[in-house]
């Protein structure tokens, strides 16, 4: 192997609260690409943000081509050579392309921004990518795969020495990936040490030659990638826990039938939906993304408007037809943003569960919330669901994505739902809290809870369901049975039957 | 897979450029002298003070923060300096300068209070407000001053409408030059857009926060001493409320009260002139002064909800284009 080209020693950092690095030493040579692995808080991402100027270390030396590295801010970053490519969010949408990737390396002249060299030199960067964007187009205008482009050749544009990809493919299509690949490969054959972050571990097999483990702030393993196994890194990066939790074990049979929708329409959204729901079953409902899943399950619960349609749900025993306005009543609901629409951050963990049921916790004549009974009601959840927090009074913007999700699961399960709708349960959890999740909503089935699953993960959504339903622009397009195979849904989903 | 949505995004974009031609076509055909050479002059010599005080607040505007001090700011500057040339004998030469000095000074405890000790831009520029008009109104014992002999005398020179015209128009298409062509002015619009992701880009976000605020007091200054030639004197009720026309002006003009959006030309140039063509329409018209008030409040309701509409369009666009992307992924 050849130099070394970056060297980390004993990075130490702290957030109040928590202790993010706990001396990570960490070594890339010139020329390979390394992959830091790690679940959702494992400090794989302030690694990085020290490494990229973002943040600032509380202890530890940081060496470049064997000197000594003084980086105190994103730019000092880039003096050394340092290029961070963010995820496409780290994008400013009202300026130009070229003014994003320019934006703290401006070339002047006389005090003006030179434009003409920046729209020339960012349309060389991404000329390097295959891509052919006038830079003076404004990036609001751009989807999020094309923004990721932006993103990776605003990195290239100082000829780095050391290049951060984080998570760099979530949402490119397949062709923008085999180019990024393919960059990757360019960039390695020029010297270039490239390190890569990523949920995405079949990535990591096709791309690094060597990979560090990180969890709870320490480095935990790796080595060369040849040497590694999926499942031997799925394990080291959630610990002691039982591997197998991961692939999880699906619920048992179908019962009665809890939801049934008839002639479902929504004008240019939804057409003639139709399905049935039954108690005790996980219906995994699959399509692209685009395909209507997450307006389907808004306009059953009355989010959106509907034009026509026929809701049924099983109310104490009986059939009876519901208008969707009041469908909450019954169904439960995680939304697709559980940061924006199911939370509310900056509140504590307690106001947060007892939110939706504040209704039940008014228990004397006065219009006072039972505070003894919030509490206990918290307490409850916190065990049942295994939420690791440090207190009740812990905001939830403080948690992690997974604890977040199953605050908003405890809030419904208060209510009793016999249905339970999941937008995207799992997005951006990490492998341990994704089995977890997946555990409750395995135990939600088996105590005879109706669950819907919606999932643009294929794994995931097979993971849990007992059948599926194929959505394909607005309609259903086709419904299979639990145990089809992954090229069975993904054929069904494109539309192909 | 670069989307152009002309025809949508050029209303979007400039249907405050709409507004203001409707404006003025109403006016041209309703009133007789309301296009006469004389009138147009009048119109561009009450716009340009306003559009110079506006044109600092717009760069905090396009940062996404705000600030309500800037009548108070320029209360007191002028206070200050008229009272010195008035009573110590200050010269006019060094007078002006001192109320610009004031301003920029003002607005950097502003920007201090703000980005150091990070308080709340509203509550800091709502406290420097009522602060800094105590103060001017205790040094001027809430009496009228008038202004040094000097400079009532240049405020009545023949080509007084033209020269106050051409200053503020360098001043304006030097602020332009400021937003659209340096570092300085794409910085205040990254912070706009996102603050965060401009600090992980290397934006300097405190320093540029700063240097608005500072621009937010001088700019006032500025244009408040081209407006203080006309009027003549230092009363105790001045600058009250200029905030509120110069935010208006801002957001009339298409600046985005979110950040990120807005341009000087044309668009704070466009707000500030519709509001006060559209004053001075109304008394070509005859209108009761009392009817201007609730005028200019509902132009700037419709130019929020024409802001409004913009982003809801954005969201939808956006929607579209996820089909389209996912739609390509080969299965």
């Amino acid at each position: 192997m050849s130099a070394v080209g970056l060297r980390m020693v004993n990075i130490g950092k702290s957030f109040p609260g928590v202790q993010a690095l706990r001396g990570v030493d960490l070594e890339a040579y010139a020329g390979e690409a390394l992959a830091v692995i790690g679940a959702n808080g494992a400090g794989k991402s302030t690694l990085m943000n020290v490494l990229g100027g973002v943040l600032r270390p509380d202890s530890g030396e940081i060496y470049i081509h064997g000197e000594p590295a003084e980086i105190h801010s994103p730019l000092d970053a880039a003096r050394y050579g340092i290029a961070f490519v963010h995820q496409e969010m780290a994008m400013l949408p009202t300026l130009t392309i070229a003014e994003n990737m320019f934006i703290s390396t401006f070339p002047t002249r006389s005090g003006l921004i030179d434009y003409r060299s920046t729209n020339e030199r960012s349309a060389q960067a991404l000329a390097r990518l295959g891509c052919d964007f006038p830079p003076g187009t404004r990036v609001s205008h751009l989807s999020p795969g094309d923004r990721q482009i932006v993103e990776i050749a605003r990195g290239l544009l100082i000829h780095p020495k050391i290049i951060i990809f984080d998570e760099p493919t979530s949402s490119l299509t397949r062709r923008e990936k085999a180019r990024l690949f393919e960059v990757i490969a360019g960039l390695k054959a020029e010297g270039v040490t490239v390190i890569y972050i990523t949920h995405f571990l079949d990535e990591v097999f096709s791309v690094c030659e060597r990979a560090y483990v990180l969890r709870n702030g320490e480095t935990v393993g790796g080595g060369m990638i040849k040497d590694l196994t999926y499942q031997g890194i799925v394990q080291m990066m959630i610990g002691a826990k039982e591997v197998t939790s991961y692939f999880g074990q699906k619920a048992g049979q179908a019962g009665e039938l809890a939801l049934k929708v008839e002639g479902l329409n929504r004008t240019g959204v939804l057409q003639d939906i139709g399905f049935e729901l039954h108690q005790g079953e996980v219906l995994g409902l699959w399509g692209l993304l685009g395909s209507g899943r997450t307006e389907l399950l808004r306009a059953i619960i009355g989010l959106d408007p509907i034009d026509s349609g026929k809701i049924t749900v099983r109310d104490h025993g009986n059939l009876k037809p519901i208008q969707p306005k009041d469908a909450m009543n019954w169904i439960g609901m995680l939304t697709e943003n559980r940061r924006d629409e199911g939370l509310l951050l900056p509140m504590s963990l307690k106001s947060n569960i007892s939110l939706a049921n504040l209704r039940g916790l008014v228990t004397s004549f006065w219009p006072l919330v039972n505070g003894g009974l919030e509490t206990s009601l918290a307490e409850k959840f916190v065990s049942r669901l295994a939420i690791k927090t440090s207190g009740l009074d812990q905001p939830v913007a403080t948690l992690s994505g997974g604890n977040q999700q199953k605050v908003v699961v405890g809030r419904w399960l208060e209510r009793n739902p016999t249905i339970f709708f999941m937008d995207e349960p799992m997005r951006g959890l990490d492998v341990g809290a994704k089995a977890e999740i997946r555990t409750i909503i395995t135990e939600l089935a088996q105590s005879g809870t109706a669950v819907l699953v919606v999932s643009s993960e294929i794994e995931e959504i097979m993971s849990v369901s007992n059948r599926y339903l194929v959505m394909h622009r607005g309609r259903i397009t086709g419904e299979l049975p639990g145990t089809a195979d992954k090229d069975e849904l993904v054929a069904a989903a494109a539309g192909n039957r | 897979m670069v989307k152009k949505l002309n025809l949508r995004d050029f209303l979007m974009s400039y249907g405050f450029a709409i507004i203001f031609a409707l404006v003025l076509i109403f006016f041209a055909l309703g009133t007789e002298n309301f296009l006469s050479l004389s009138n147009i002059l009048t119109v561009l010599a009450n716009s340009a003070p306003w559009l110079v005080m506006a044109t600092g607040l717009a760069l905090v505007i396009m940062t996404g923060s705000i600030d309500i001090s800037i009548g108070s700011i320029l209360f007191l500057s002028l206070a200050l300096a008229n009272s010195l040339m008035l009573n110590r004998g200050l010269p006019v030469a060094i007078g002006i300068p001192l109320i610009l000095l004031m301003g920029a000074l003002l607005g950097s405890v502003n920007g201090l209070l703000i980005v150091v000790v990070g308080i709340n831009p509203l509550i800091t520029t709502m406290g420097m407000m009522f602060a800094l008009r105590g103060l001017a109104l205790w040094l001027t014992s809430g009496l009228v001053q008038n202004i040094p002999p000097a400079l009532q005398q240049f405020g009545r020179i023949g080509l007084f409408k033209e020269f106050i015209i051409l200053t503020a128009a360098v001043i304006l298409v030097l602020v332009h030059l400021l937003v659209t062509r340096t570092i300085f002015g794409r910085h205040v619009m990254a912070i706009g857009n996102n603050p965060e992701a401009a600090a992980r880009l290397g934006v300097r976000v405190k320093r540029v926060r700063f240097l608005t605020f500072v621009m937010s007091g001088l700019m006032v200054c500025a244009g408040g001493t081209l407006q203080i030639m006309q009027i003549s004197n230092v009363h105790p009720r001045l600058g009250q409320g200029y905030e509120f026309t110069a935010i208006a002006a801002a957001v009339v003009g298409g600046i985005s009260l979110f950040g990120g959006e807005g341009s000087i030309i044309p668009g704070l140039v466009m707000g500030g002139l519709t509001l006060v063509i559209v004053e001075n329409g109304l008394t070509h018209l005859g209108a009761s002064p009392y009817v201007y008030p609730f005028v200019r409040g509902g132009i700037i309701f419709l130019a929020m909800y024409a802001d409004a509409m913009k982003s809801r369009v954005m969201a939808r666009v956006h929607v579209v284009k996820d089909e389209e992307l996912t739609t390509t992924v080969p299965a």
